[in-house]
């Protein structure tokens, strides 16, 4: 037909696709860019301190690692969860609890059953009775940010000795690699990632392509819960103990470092899973640097803060405004 | 002897890669109804959203009445004395009628920064009456109304301040024969007036009828100006697509037999305030056409099929007895849709063509472990894009790029892929041209012919006469009559039974 030959013969146009692309490799490549360029800066401010202090910032990092996937998950579908600080809270208390009684399988078990469960709550309110995500996720947050306050009124909640054993490198570094392969393959070869990004750029449309939206949407809900659950595990043997203030703030450091990352906070078709990886360790760097500097915490959160609305304002995908579901 | 209103000079406007508008210019008189008229993505939406302060202009220039004007939005549009009826819902939802109607407006009924409502909607009772549409009611919800009425109300909204130039673009596809006279009566007003109408449509006879002057874009470029006295509908279509088209647009068998295989059956039914106790045997190999005023519930009936309608009794059932009640179970079952709503309900707006081809068939293209294949996808879409001629850059382009009838050949070329065996079509040819309508109408009859069924549903009543077996009329939500293909339908018999 006329049309394709129009396509082909016009040597202009590739061109200037050519030029498209390549502005979008460059938004691409910025985050990695700028996580070599931070790690870079803080080792000269810090004079080698960010490569000394590397082994105590890396062992923040799993953790984020881990429970970002499931929120990568959410803000695919254009979604958002701020109930995972909370999350992280309860479900080490159910680990540490269970580990004075149970096996430790049992016990890393207990705490996924944990966040499934606070994800199911999170599904029920925000598929079932359409609410939106982020303010039935701000109310679960609070919820369960009292529950864990008052289960740790008399004294923090402390596991079991042999917890400890598990905290070496090897095994949260290969833990932390293996969740990510399954969440990457999965994401990256399977239908599973396509649909999240079908229903994140248009959900009704999805829907009638036959994607089964609010099934998906609840799985993804208890999926990022139960997530988070495991990711309880690594932070117990790290800390040993549960105090009140326990996987606080953990939902602003994963929007944070998905967001530094280069994630569209709306989620839809432009959504990498590399935002999950660059964006923990851009925020780990960033984090342990400032504090290597011996910023205080206060200075610390100005600067996050900061850094995060230019990242947004860098990154948001004004083609497309979208509400957030 | 007509003085010019409006000149368009040298514009341009590009889209990323795409150049939607290149360079075109021309003049537009008082007095005259102007037809903009092309293809899909020919750029005639393009140039009067920005008339319209709705895009703004990357280069040259609007000099109205030898004023250079370039508004940033619709307000300021409207304060230089042009306004457009958009192609789409026009109406803000949550808001009056009289809200409506004068929208960025406001100011006229406000003293002392307070608004004065009544004068608002007794002002707003006094246009509506003065229309004729006195049973709008001003202070009621516009959500009261259907699509059809909030045209109405967007007619009011875009004429009674008496704009220079009044854009409609492709309205009259979402109006049926009563919206689209009361439309016709008041272009007709506004050209007495002195004013000037830009009317876009696709319909050639309805173009030919009503306005009296015709420009014809080709992929963003200005081909010609003419009289609509001094030219045919065949001039007009070899103008647009720049070759000449053959006159065979529909079908052109009668007397065929339909086979009496019975492929799917719908018994009683009934979605709450929409349709009612609706029963019909779709056989194999057959057109089944469904007409009717866009309110008549025919739309929902496409949905009560494929499993996507809320609420919904009574029973859809394939020949080996499999029930449709949900989406999943109808495409595993070789069910297709294409929705009226193309934006929001078919194409997935803001994701690559790639990935809105091969949605439904992800379980097809996936190996014995769920796998997929990057490469195994790009060629899948690829193919069923190019076996439609999509006008691409490339499957990874997204869908929100492409034109109306660009994105249709999408969902089809998505069903396509799939290789349904039941294809409910809902408003196919909504806002296409006629090269990828007649495109359309053909892949149907090949489709026909293979053996496959197909359920049309369409406001359309050339297209249901001309391409359908069998046409059942619907009227507030019922089925009111049965009509058997035959060479003698003509356009009022059908109407006589919608209305």
């Amino acid at each position: 037909m006329t049309d394709t030959k129009e396509i082909s013969k016009s040597p202009k146009l590739s061109d200037e696709q050519k030029k498209l692309a390549m502005a979008k490799n460059i938004r691409a490549a910025l985050p990695i860019v700028g996580l070599v360029f931070i790690f870079i800066l803080f080792n000269i401010l810090t004079k080698g301190g960010m490569v000394s202090g590397l082994s105590l910032a890396l062992s923040q990092v799993y953790v984020i690692l881990i429970a970002s996937m499931g929120v990568f998950f959410i803000m695919t579908m254009g979604g958002l969860d701020f109930s995972q600080g909370s999350i992280m809270g309860l479900a080490s208390i159910a680990v540490c609890m269970a580990s004075k009684s149970m096996s430790v399988p049992m016990a890393i078990l207990c705490g996924i059953l944990t966040g499934a469960v606070i994800g199911s709550i999170n599904g029920f309110f925000h598929v079932v009775l359409k609410i939106k995500s982020f303010i039935v996720t701000i109310c679960t947050m609070f919820l369960f940010r009292g529950l864990i306050k008052f289960l740790t009124s008399k004294a923090p909640v402390g596991g079991a000795a042999k917890l400890m054993d598990y905290d070496t490198m090897q095994l949260k570094l290969g833990v932390t690699i293996a969740v990510l392969i399954v969440g990457f393959v999965a994401f990256n070869f399977t239908r599973f990632g396509i649909d999240l990004k079908a229903i994140g750029a248009g959900e009704l449309a999805a829907k009638f392509a036959g994607i089964r939206t609010d099934r998906m949407k609840f799985l993804i809900y208890v999926l990022s819960g139960a997530i988070t659950g495991f990711a309880a595990f690594i932070n117990v043997i790290k800390v040993g103990s549960v105090t009140s203030s326990g996987g606080n703030q953990l939902e602003t450091q994963i929007l944070i470092a998905l967001v530094l990352g280069g994630m569209p906070i709306s989620g839809g078709a432009k959504v990498r899973f590399m935002n999950i990886i660059v964006g923990s360790l851009l925020y780990i760097v960033l984090s342990s640097g400032l504090r290597i500097m011996g910023l205080d915490t206060q200075t610390m959160q100005l600067i996050q803060g900061i850094v995060f609305l230019v990242f947004v304002a860098v990154f948001a995908d004004r083609q497309s405004i979208q509400v957030i579901k | 002897m007509s003085e010019v209103r409006l000149q368009v000079v040298n514009l341009c406007k590009s889209f990323g890669i795409t150049k939607a508008v290149q360079n075109v210019s021309f003049n537009i008189n008082k007095g005259e109804v102007h037809a903009l008229i092309g293809e899909n993505g020919s750029g005639k939406s393009t140039l009067t959203n920005m008339l319209t302060g709705i895009y703004t202009i990357d280069s040259g220039k609007f000099i109205l009445d030898g004023k250079e004007i370039h508004p940033a939005n619709q307000v300021e549009a409207n304060n230089e004395g042009v306004s457009i009826i958009v192609q789409e819902q026009g109406t803000l939802s949550g808001l009056t009628v009289a809200d409506n109607i004068f929208l960025g407006h406001e100011d006229m009924f406000v003293k002392a920064g307070v608004k004065n409502t009544v004068a608002m909607h007794k002002k707003a009772a006094q246009l509506l009456e003065e229309y004729g549409f006195g049973r709008i009611k001003p202070y009621a919800m516009i959500d009261d109304y259907n699509f059809e009425d909030r045209k109405l109300v967007e007619i009011v909204k875009a004429t009674y301040f008496d704009p220079k130039i009044v854009v409609i673009d492709e309205t009259t596809t979402a109006l049926s024969q009563e919206g689209r006279e009361e439309l016709y009566k008041h272009m007709e007003r506004i050209k007495k007036q002195g004013n000037t109408v830009i009317f876009i449509s696709h319909d050639l006879p309805e173009i030919l009828d009503k306005s009296d002057t015709i420009t014809v874009l080709r992929d963003g470029v200005y081909i010609d100006t003419v009289k609509s006295a001094d030219v045919t509908e065949d001039d007009l279509k070899k103008l647009m697509v720049g070759r000449e088209v053959s006159g065979a647009y529909y079908r052109t068998d009668y007397d065929e037999k339909i086979s009496d295989e019975v492929v799917l059956e719908a018994k009683n039914l009934t979605v709450p305030g929409l349709i009612e106790d609706v029963s019909f045997k779709l056989h194999k190999g057959e057109i089944l056409g469904f007409g009717g005023l866009s309110e008549s519930g025919m739309h929902e009936v496409g949905k009560a099929v494929f499993g996507a309608s809320f609420d919904r009794t009574g029973e859809v059932k394939l020949a080996d007895g499999t029930q449709i009640n949900d989406i999943p179970t109808a495409i595993n079952h070789s069910i297709a849709y294409t929705s009226k709503n193309r934006d929001s309900e078919s194409v997935v707006m803001n994701q690559g063509i790639g990935d809105n081809i091969c949605l439904p068939s992800l379980k097809e293209l996936a190996n014995k472990l769920g796998f997929l294949s990057g490469k195994k996808m790009h060629d899948f879409s690829d193919k069923f894009a190019k076996e439609m001629s999509v006008k691409m850059v490339n499957v990874d382009q997204f869908v929100s790029d492409l034109s109306g009838g660009n994105k249709q050949k999408v969902v089809l070329a998505r069903w396509i892929g799939k290789d349904s065996d039941i294809l409910v079509l809902d408003s196919p040819t909504r806002g296409i041209d006629i090269k990828v309508k007649q495109d359309i109408y053909q892949l149907m009859d090949k489709m026909r012919k293979s053996g496959k069924s197909i359920v049309m549903i369409s406001e359309e009543l050339m297209e249901l006469i001309g391409m359908c077996d069998r046409i059942i009329i619907m009227k507030d939500g019922k089925i009111n009559g049965e009509l058997a293909r035959s060479r003698d339908m003509d356009e009022n018999t059908l109407i006589g039974k919608m209305v």
